[in-house]
């Protein structure tokens, strides 16, 4: 932390000696951007930084200047439209939408940032120019400056289209969201025909609060120890269940390994919302499985021994809460195990032989072995994955949704009075908060929640990674 | 009055054109021929007279008068008008050949009328996430009027051109068209509610007059009767049966009575009901698959599977008003919802006039019989309805029947899944064997609870 | 002895396993070729069998049945999808690992806390912001939507491309390459197995994916569609019981292509999910 300071402290100290000790032509450069180039006889930087500067004055004043100007109301005018009824026409208002509004002040302070950022580097850039010319050294040619591109600022080069890609359609949306958590954007007030504004922190105080008619506070907490009871359950069934199906098959005992592999391949070929939707009329209450089941005699023993309700003609499998939440994972169990089943083999096949020789002259047992030796090996190599297996079943919406979307009813009021189910993780909660009842600013409170939970998560697991001791170690 | 008003100009505009009488298309005379047809009223009813004569003499090209919105529209339209309809996946080929028709009917215009499907059932999902990126006519069923209008996404009727919305739709159609006395939508069909179907090999007219006797029969047969009951749009027709009231107020939050004096002993009916083995809730696809099957033989359910039924049960399908069914000892009707399926303009369209002329197309008595015609789907149109092809069709029969103790839909979205998850208890005969009074009480709570 | 009972077991219980994994997909495949159109839940094995389905998907093209062009559509987007993503992922991967350059780490921290907002809410920001550009309903918006935050996916190749060793860089460097050459000359060779497991990734995602793609392709015009929505809007309350077993024929023809993709490349994808840390 004191090391960030310390280098933003740096970068302006930078720019303050760049500013003081700068000629006139680094000094120009704070009015005309390329000044400072064209004092290098660097013609064409001088005219890419004009141009550049050219087109940012341009955007604040006809895109940026516009939109943050309603930035604190997100907007006043309501949409009105007249129909004329002789010329079968419309009069449209020039009205605002608060989204856009949102949306577009939220790009234009990134470009305003942005160009910050260039104005402060460009000084800099120009000011040691200077100082290579002062020392006599050799100042770069436009050519040798493209060269350099590819070589010692090839990252730049590298990172350019990338880090766009990822502004554009992922940090704006996140920002947008984060943004809209704040706001009272729902169905009541949905652009372009009704306006939304700014409401502080009234949503988050009611996602804890638990009335008689707001329950958001009471199915939050529920949801929430089903997403990480969920998350947990799914992924160490998974992954254990892969490592042992692996030992299983590519044990030498086993015959034609290779054959059983690819017939559990062939379970994760079919794309995975093509078998889950199938799954979910296989265990459907009138579906065949059912069928199988009454025909077999096996509802009735289950209605004996109490696992299913007496009133029950069926087998409730996706449909009451027990059974669902066993159901999903087994099923999940179904559709993970053959990938993991996979990776574990690779891993398998490369477990240091002489260690498990020494292992077994040392009179360890198989069971030994495999605890202390195999597990290790697999945990080591397969640990990091493991956390973002975790993340990502936190995230898990494609099983989740597909299992239940349409079949299952809640059978809790407290739940359903907030439109959230028994079996929702909190990513379907709230998108079908978002799909079915636009309550964005309330999804949108719970996406900030899921993102706390899982950065704090993996952070606590995950800085030994960032921090990348390894990087080097095997270099 | 404004109608009639309306329609004197287009008789005057039609003389005017007719008087210009330079002949080639003829397309706007039918136009007008068919409006004033349609108008009845007498001013229009002397132009229809007139109008298959003066036929070839009607122009487009003549000056249009400003007092004829669709010739003045025609006239002042030039380039390709882009319109955009969503119609139910069932529908698609139906209304492929009506806009083929509209454009044959308006000519002289180009068109580029791209047709998408969005089920009638989900089209405010998809309208509501984006409304200016929405289709510019599109169909809906009515229980979704309420927030389409709040949203923004219909265009309000104010006037018609070619026929009378109001005059010649059943009045629940157009009550069910109406928020707040204005005219958002184009009744199109009449027969979005629920009724019985039965098969007559095994219940007689009389055993369908009442669930339990149904409920016996059915257990004596071996078979089942099913009706979706944890389900908001179904559950209704018990408590409303019951009368317990449902209504909607003006900020969209609801006023529901279903937790008022007695109101257990509905709910302890529903458990009992569905407590035998004969009675099954089913969702409706379910549903389909058992009537096919041969172990559902009486269902609730809508038009929409009179189709699985009749090739089901062949000549023993039958239908009929929902039966009643007993609370505290009593015989109570069981209510419904009236459903009728609507087409809505857009506001954000582009050429909010052609798309109007469209909708209005879509829902005239001839797109109407097209439609019974074809999909067997009751109209809401009353000249259509009263053909003797649709008075047989036993399925409209049976809604007809139940109309009576039908009510428009009007409910606001904190409904449904309170309700859903009410339903789904009650159908499970309530496994946690909380108090039905309080079941009642939570429930009531989501129903009405404020929207914000 | 022992060792027979242990063989007859282990097998045994295999096959039970196998039973188990194949049944769905079995049901999958027998429904995929029944007569009848509906979801039938009184018989595992259709009782008429018939190739209607398949006709169906190919030949008798309806509203709800678009097949070849869904295919078509998903094969042109996941193919610019796979390149576009493939490189951008090399490109960010190479930088991380390789390069040492001011606010890296913090970049990289950056990335991985990115990583943890679930997609699903910013998804209709995401929709505003394409919408805005005009990329609505396009396959171009397609592409753009799946691959231009692909970049963020570069933890595991950057993870292979540490275990390559410096000094291949450091002899390079001396005989004068640029950084380029070595990006392109050196590293990429030696990352092939990375390069196929996201060339298999990334060309998946438009296979699987309903929920963006359903938003984004919004017109209701179904020939516009990816396999998905395709696939999924047939399982509307409306249409299953016309189109299940169409679905699944569906479900059996879109497998066909990505088993063999999987079959052909299981060796690589082994390689590039362990992150190379396995290297036989």
């Amino acid at each position: 932390m004191k090391n960030f300071f310390k280098s933003i402290g740096n970068y302006f100290k930078e720019f303050a000696t760049a500013l003081a000790k700068g000629d006139i032509g680094v000094k120009l450069s704070l009015f005309v951007m390329g000044a400072g180039y064209f004092a290098r006889k660097q013609i064409i930087n001088g005219l890419i930084m004009i141009a550049l500067e050219a087109v940012f004055i341009i955007a604040c004043v006809f895109y940026a200047a516009p939109n943050l100007a309603k930035f604190g109301t997100l907007g006043t005018v309501q949409f009105e439209q007249i129909f004329d009824p002789l010329t079968m026409t419309k009069t449209v208002n020039d009205y605002d939408n608060s989204f856009l509004i949102l949306l577009n002040s939220i790009i234009a302070l990134f470009i305003i940032v942005a160009f910050i950022l260039v104005y402060i580097g460009n000084i800099k850039a120009v000011y040691r120019l200077q100082q290579r010319k002062e020392a006599g050294k050799h100042i770069n040619t436009f050519v040798e400056d493209m060269k350099a591109m590819l070589n010692e600022k090839f990252h730049i080069t590298l990172l350019t289209l990338p880090c766009i890609g990822i502004i554009l359609m992922n940090v704006i949306p996140i920002l947008v969201l984060i943004a809209v958590a704040f706001t009272n954007y729902d169905q009541q007030h949905m652009p372009p025909n009704a306006l939304f504004t700014w409401v502080g922190w009234r949503n988050f105080t009611q996602l804890f609060t638990t009335s008689t008619t707001v329950t958001f506070g009471y199915s939050f907490g529920k949801i929430l120890v089903w997403t990480l009871e969920w998350a947990l359950l799914a992924t160490f069934t998974t992954f254990i269940g892969g490592i042992l199906m692996a030992q299983l098959i590519n044990s030498k005992r086993t015959k034609l390994p290779k054959m059983w592999r690819t017939l559990f391949m062939v379970a994760i070929a079919v794309p995975q919302f093509v078998t889950l939707m199938l799954v979910r009329n296989f265990f459907a209450d009138t579906g065949i499985v059912n069928t199988i089941c009454s025909n077999i005699g096996l509802t009735s023993f289950l209605k004996s021994i109490g696992l299913v309700g007496s009133h029950l003609t069926y087998i409730p499998f996706l449909t009451s809460p027990g059974w669902a939440k066993v159901m999903i994972v087994l099923i999940n169990i179904w559709v993970g195990i053959p990938y993991q089943m996979l990776i574990a083999t690779g891993v398998l096949m490369n477990i240091p032989v002489d260690q498990l020789e020494s292992a077994r002259i040392d009179g360890a047992n198989k069971f030994q072995i495999f605890c202390k030796i195999t597990m290790p090996y697999i945990l080591f190599i397969t640990g990091p994955s493991l956390i973002t297996d975790f993340v990502k079943n936190i995230n898990n919406f494609n099983v989740i949704y597909l299992l239940t979307q349409d079949v299952y009813v809640t059978t809790d009021q407290l739940l359903a009075n907030s439109n959230a189910k028994e079996v929702d993780l909190l990513v379907t909660w709230l998108f079908r908060l978002t799909n079915e009842y636009y309550n964005y600013k309330m999804a949108s409170v719970i996406g900030i929640i899921v993102f706390v939970i899982c950065a704090a998560f993996t952070l606590l697991t995950f800085t030994q990674m960032i921090k990348g001791n390894r990087e080097e170690d095997f270099q | 009055m404004k109608k009639k008003v309306l329609a004197t100009l287009l008789a005057t505009s039609m003389v005017a054109a007719c008087l210009a009488g330079c002949g080639n298309s003829g397309n706007t005379g039918d136009t007008s021929a068919n409006n004033s047809a349609t108008t009845d009223n007498a001013a229009s009813n002397t132009t229809a007279d007139n109008a298959p004569a003066d036929n070839q003499a009607a122009d487009n090209t003549a000056a249009p008068d400003a007092s004829d919105p669709v010739a003045t529209l025609i006239a002042n339209t030039d380039g390709t008008v882009a319109l955009k309809v969503w119609a139910s996946e069932e529908d698609q080929t139906l209304t492929s050949n009506l806009i083929e028709e509209f454009k044959s009917e308006y000519s002289d215009v180009t068109f580029d009328i791209t047709l998408g499907s969005e089920s009638e059932s989900t089209a405010k999902d998809t309208i509501l996430t984006d409304v200016e990126a929405a289709a510019d006519v599109f169909a809906f069923a009515d229980d979704q009027i309420n927030e389409l209008v709040q949203a923004g996404a219909l265009q309000p009727v104010a006037t018609t051109y070619t026929y009378d919305v109001e005059s010649e739709n059943v009045a629940g159609a157009v009550e069910a068209a109406t928020v707040d006395g204005t005219l958002y939508a184009y009744p199109m069909t009449a027969d979005n509610g629920y009724f019985m179907f039965y098969d007559a090999s095994v219940f007689t007219e009389d055993d369908v007059k009442s669930l339990e006797t149904m409920i016996e029969v059915a257990d004596a047969a071996g078979k089942k009767v099913a009706m979706c009951v944890s389900d908001g749009w179904y559950i209704y027709s018990f408590f409303q049966g019951a009368g317990y009231e449902l209504t909607l107020n003006d900020d969209m939050s609801n006023t529901c009575t279903w937790n008022a004096d007695g109101a257990t002993d509905v709910a302890q009916a529903i458990i009992d009901l569905c407590a035998s083995d004969a009675f099954v809730d089913m969702t409706d696809e379910q549903m389909a698959t058992a009537i096919t099957e041969g172990t559902v033989v009486a269902a609730v359910n809508g038009t929409w599977r009179a189709e699985t039924a009749s090739d089901a049960w062949g000549e023993n399908y039958a239908a009929t008003k929902l039966p009643t069914f007993k609370v505290a000892g009593k015989d109570c009707q069981m209510s419904s919802y009236s459903g009728y399926k609507l087409i809505g303009v857009n506001p954000h369209a582009d050429n909010l006039g052609w798309a109007m002329l469209l909708a209005e197309y879509l829902t005239n008595e001839h797109s109407q019989a097209a439609r019974f015609g074809e999909r067997g789907l009751g109209p809401s149109n009353l000249a259509v309805g009263a053909s003797s092809a649709v008075q047989e069709d036993p399925a409209i029969a049976a809604l007809a029947e139940q109309a009576a103790f039908a009510t428009p839909q009007r409910v606001g979205g904190n409904y449904w899944d309170p309700a859903k998850t009410l339903g789904n208890i009650l159908a499970q005969g309530n496994p946690d064997g909380t108090d039905l009074q309080t079941l009642l009480d939570t429930a009531v709570e989501g129903i009405t609870a404020p929207v914000q | 002895m022992k060792k027979t009972i242990d063989l007859v077991v282990r097998h045994l219980f295999l096959t039970f396993l196998v039973v188990i994994w194949l049944i769905p997909i079995l049901w999958l495949l027998v429904t995929s070729f029944s007569g009848y159109k509906g979801i039938n839940t009184a018989h595992f094995f259709p009782q008429t069998w018939s190739l209607a389905n398949y006709k169906a998907l190919f030949f008798e093209p309806d509203s709800v049945v678009q097949y070849v062009a869904w295919f078509k559509n998903t094969l042109v987007i996941a193919i610019f999808t796979c390149i576009i993503s493939t490189v951008f992922v090399l490109m960010v991967s190479y930088a991380m690992s390789c390069l040492r350059f001011k606010g890296r780490k913090e970049l990289m921290s950056f990335g991985i806390i990115l990583n943890m907002f679930p997609g699903v809410l910013s998804m209709i920001a995401v929709y505003f912001v394409m919408k805005s550009l005009g990329l609505t309903n396009s396959h171009l918006g397609m592409i753009i939507v799946y691959s231009a935050a692909s970049g963020l996916g570069y933890l595991i190749t950057k993870g292979f491309m540490d275990t390559i060793s410096v000094s291949l860089r450091e002899a390079a460097w001396l005989e004068g390459a640029s950084e380029a050459t070595i990006f392109l000359k050196i590293i990429i060779p030696l990352s092939k197995p990375m390069v196929v497991y996201t060339v298999i990734n990334a060309f998946l995602v438009p296979w699987g994916d309903f929920v963006l793609a359903k938003l984004m392709l919004n017109s209701g015009i179904s020939n516009d569609w990816t396999i998905a929505i395709g696939l999924y809007n047939m399982l509307n309350k409306s249409l299953i019981n016309k189109y299940f077993s169409i679905f699944c024929a569906g479900g059996v023809i879109v497998s066909i292509p990505i088993s063999i993709l999987f079959v052909l490349m299981q060796k690589f994808y082994v390689e590039g999910v362990t992150g190379g840390s396995v290297k036989g």
